[in-house]
């Protein structure tokens, strides 16, 4: 049996907060024995706690006697926790510190995975395994074709000497890529563009989605060249006849059209500059938006579950407590609620919501 | 005497029928039948039925009883066997099908299509309706040709054929897979009227194949390994990185999907099964799985599948999904049929174990009652709920909430739009309400609006 989780019993809310190692006062979520907490930021018996609550470690009240009462558990709440050793922190070392750092990583955070039994055993210490010897040996030799990951750090770029001038790197992209993408990445026929100026922070409800793209998402430049020569031109993708050259070249003219830098100095890119994996790994520092990621921290809402006469907040009509106060999507002409959804198929599209597939 | 029976067929037919042709024309006659035997109910009380009002055969109701007459099916024969050696759904059953909205994308080899899930049962999605997702259209691979390498940080690289994993120890289990992206049109409000396109994106199915920790420790992982790079030998590549602790917990590669093999749709020979978790991740068409030290940073994990959130700053490695649910029936694929009982149906799942708990108001969310389950309540996988509820043909706002094992209660959308914004595109798992029209709200009387706060 794999999976194998300590917490089969669904106990009821009651058995809950019956012999559990913290006490709850009210509604408020605060509590008074929740232990020591490691600089303030956790408690110390946290998996104690998690433990006594039937291993339930998204409950409300168990994250409040983790994290404290103020641990809303969303981003803001969150502020001033993000330490990689508190137990709901999928946050690393390198994943923290939010400037311009190398290959940052997320992990499973301990109360998720400390209730599983299966993979400490899988991973840690399973002395049961006996290898089947099905399946032959291979030489990573024999994998030259396959080989095309390039990892955060650019480990799988081609050697400094494969590239070409950003001059170059134009007139591969404009003959394979041009025709979708636009000839300065601005898009075309629907397909994504590659290179726009546009503010990711929208504050109107009813803006369109911003349009994500190179210059103003994209953590890494290495993706770019990875992702570039694995999946085009989209209808012969890894193409022999682009090769590792032509793939840098596009990937230098794309990082050019987003006025990607090199360096402090704000170094762009030349039509003549040579573009290779040394220039690509300068310039993977200083993608624009590199430090705006950061882990996963869902859930961040923690309610209760609440059965009669809940508050305003919980129910319809955003916050007013008024179910009738809704949003409806757009009425047929003869004003009925648009109802069937093949008369729907052929209006406009409603062109929010969304930014390309 | 078949006179007189004929006058009480006409008058109690005529107010019932008005109701009745209402339904009948969004349903089928079955539909206008239960109309009629509510309004018998509210004549006589609790009794139900009166024998003096029963439809006379032959007369009144030529709609419901002509069958009696004995239909065609009885008078010739049907096909034989083999007539399909691989068996298809009745014509009448045409009109279950994915469907896609062509204006998502611009072609079809790297787009989506939506489950129909207000007309499934159960919990388990047949092959044929399974949702799909593809990044670079569908290759037909021949098994014998295909391979699956483990490499990288391993102590043994090692290359599998089709026949090699399936000579290896089998797993069995029910899980959902659920795009990322299910819900994305409803961040800025309701889009479209269709629980297909609200949360379609998405199927439950059984997968048989090889536990990837066997797979693993075969190659045996390095210390130093921390990651692994699935890769499909599809024209996308697609390639994600997986922590090895997700790796080695229950991830397997399935071969066979609700006891045959996988469509080509959905990975054909071997995908790979992530339970619990984003289906971009659920690398189909498997070709390698790459140990490595650190994450690869791929397009589908840096420029897609992250959260924009309202200040700018993005989500990353959002592997989870969160526990949903949503009512299927009614719901605005539907019409009601009049006031009277309905047994509310719907789905529960949660990416991070067994649901424990589904609550269903029919008052905005103000006050809830719990429903009970109809089906197996199984780890990551859909969780079949119905809710016995007497509609009285007033206005009312229908909604499903879920509590997971892990005593995460499923938020209202307001909620979720004041922390995440609306830009997120993905995992939006908040809360969906039905707008129930009165009965008695004209042409538009019971119909079942997708609405939103």
């Amino acid at each position: 049996m794999f999976n194998t989780k300590k917490t089969i019993v669904a106990a009821s809310i009651a058995a809950l907060f019956t012999g559990s190692a913290f006490a709850m006062s009210g509604n408020s979520g605060s509590n008074t024995e929740t232990g020591e907490k490691i600089d303030g930021k956790y408690a110390a018996n946290y998996a104690e706690i998690i433990k006594n609550a039937d291993g339930k470690y998204l409950d409300k009240a168990v994250i409040e006697a983790v994290l404290g009462a103020d641990a809303a558990h969303g981003r803001d709440g969150l502020v001033g926790k993000l330490d990689p050793a508190n137990p709901y922190s999928f946050e690393v070392d390198d994943s923290i510190d939010g400037g311009n750092h190398g290959n940052a990583q997320c992990k499973i955070p301990k109360a998720f995975t400390e209730v599983h039994e299966s993979v400490a055993a899988n991973y840690h210490n399973d002395s049961t395994f006996v290898a089947r010897g099905f399946g032959t040996p291979i030489a990573e030799a024999a994998l030259e074709k396959w080989d095309i990951v390039v990892d955060g750090d650019g480990k799988g770029l081609p050697d400094p000497s494969v590239g070409m001038t950003i001059e170059e790197g134009a007139k591969v992209y404009v003959q394979f890529c041009g025709m979708c993408h636009g000839e300065f990445g601005e898009g075309a026929k629907g397909y994504l563009p590659l290179a726009v100026e546009e503010d990711l922070v929208t504050s109107d409800f009813t803006d369109p989605a911003p349009m994500k793209a190179v210059g103003n998402y994209w953590p890494y430049a290495v993706t770019l060249f990875d992702y570039i020569r694995r999946t085009m031109p989209f209808w012969t993708p890894n193409a022999p006849y682009i090769g590792d050259a032509g793939y840098m070249g596009m990937t230098g003219y794309i990082l050019q059209s987003n006025y990607i830098v090199m360096d402090d100095e704000g170094t762009e890119l030349e039509d003549d500059t040579f573009f290779n994996s040394e220039v690509l790994m300068k310039m993977n520092k200083y993608m624009p938006n590199q430090g705006n990621f950061f882990c996963d921290h869902r859930p961040v809402i923690h309610n209760e579950r609440c059965m009669t006469n809940c508050p305003d907040d919980q129910v319809g009509g955003n916050g007013s407590g008024d179910p009738t106060q809704y949003r409806q999507a757009r009425k047929l002409p003869d004003g009925t609620p648009q109802y069937n959804v093949p008369q729907r198929m052929h209006e406009d599209k409603p062109g929010v919501g969304h930014a390309g597939m | 005497m078949t006179d007189k029976i004929e006058e009480k067929v006409a008058l109690q037919t005529e107010d019932s029928r008005n109701q009745g042709r209402r339904a009948f024309l969004k349903g089928s006659a079955a539909v206008a039948g239960g109309v009629m035997f509510t309004q018998a109910a509210n004549a006589t009380g609790s009794a139900g039925f009166d024998a003096k009002k029963a439809v006379a055969p032959y007369a009144g109701k030529a709609e419901l009883t002509d069958v009696l007459a004995d239909n065609a099916s009885r008078k010739t024969l049907g096909f034989g066997v083999r007539k399909y050696p691989y068996g298809m759904p009745s014509p009448f059953e045409k009109e279950v099908q994915r469907r896609t909205l062509e204006w998502l994308t611009p072609d079809s080899m790297a787009s989506i299509t939506m489950s129909p899930i207000h007309q499934l049962h159960g919990i388990i999605t047949p092959n044929g309706l399974h949702f799909e997702r593809f990044h670079g259209g569908v290759p037909t691979i021949n098994p014998d040709d295909h391979r699956l390498v483990i490499h990288g940080l391993v102590e043994r690289p090692l290359i599998f054929t089709m026949d090699d994993l399936k000579r290896f120890p089998s797993v069995s289990r029910i899980h959902f897979v659920e795009c990322p992206a299910n819900g994305a049109l409803e961040w800025k409000g309701i889009q479209l009227n269709s629980v297909q396109w609200t949360h379609g994106m998405m199927s439950c199915v059984e997968y048989t194949g090889v536990r990837l920790s066997d797979l693993l420790k075969e190659a045996g992982i390095k210390p130093e390994g921390k990651w692994i790079i699935p890769e499909g030998a599809d024209a996308s590549g697609m390639a994600r990185s997986l922590p090895l602790e997700l790796a080695m917990d229950d991830c397997f590669i399935a071969y066979a999907q609700n006891g045959e093999a996988l469509r080509r749709e959905q990975g054909y020979p071997i995908r790979l099964v992530v339970p619990g978790c984003e289906a971009n991740m659920w690398v189909k068409y498997l070709r390698r799985i790459m140990v490595h030290d650190v994450p690869m940073q791929h397009r589908e994990e840096t420029s897609k599948y992250t959260e924009l959130m309202p200040d700018g700053t993005a989500q990353r490695f959002s592997w989870y999904m969160e526990a949903n649910s949503v009512i299927t029936y009614p719901s605005p694929d539907f019409k009601m049929q009049g006031p009277g009982k309905y047994y509310v149906r719907g789905l529960a799942w949660s990416g991070r174990g067994k649901v424990a708990h589904v609550d269903i108001s029919i008052d905005g969310g103000r006050n809830w009652k719990e429903a009970h389950f109809t089906s197996p309540v199984l780890d990551k996988a859909w969780t079949r709920f119905e809710f016995e509820w007497d509609w009285d043909g007033s206005e009312a706002f229908l909604m499903s909430r879920v509590t997971d094992e892990t005593g995460y209660v499923q938020p209202p959308m307001p909620q979720m739009r004041n922390l995440e914004g609306t830009n997120n595109v993905y995992h939006r798992t908040a809360m969906v309400t039905w707008r129930i029209h009165a009965w008695e709200d004209g042409k538009n009387g019971g119909l079942v609006e997708n609405v939103q706060y």
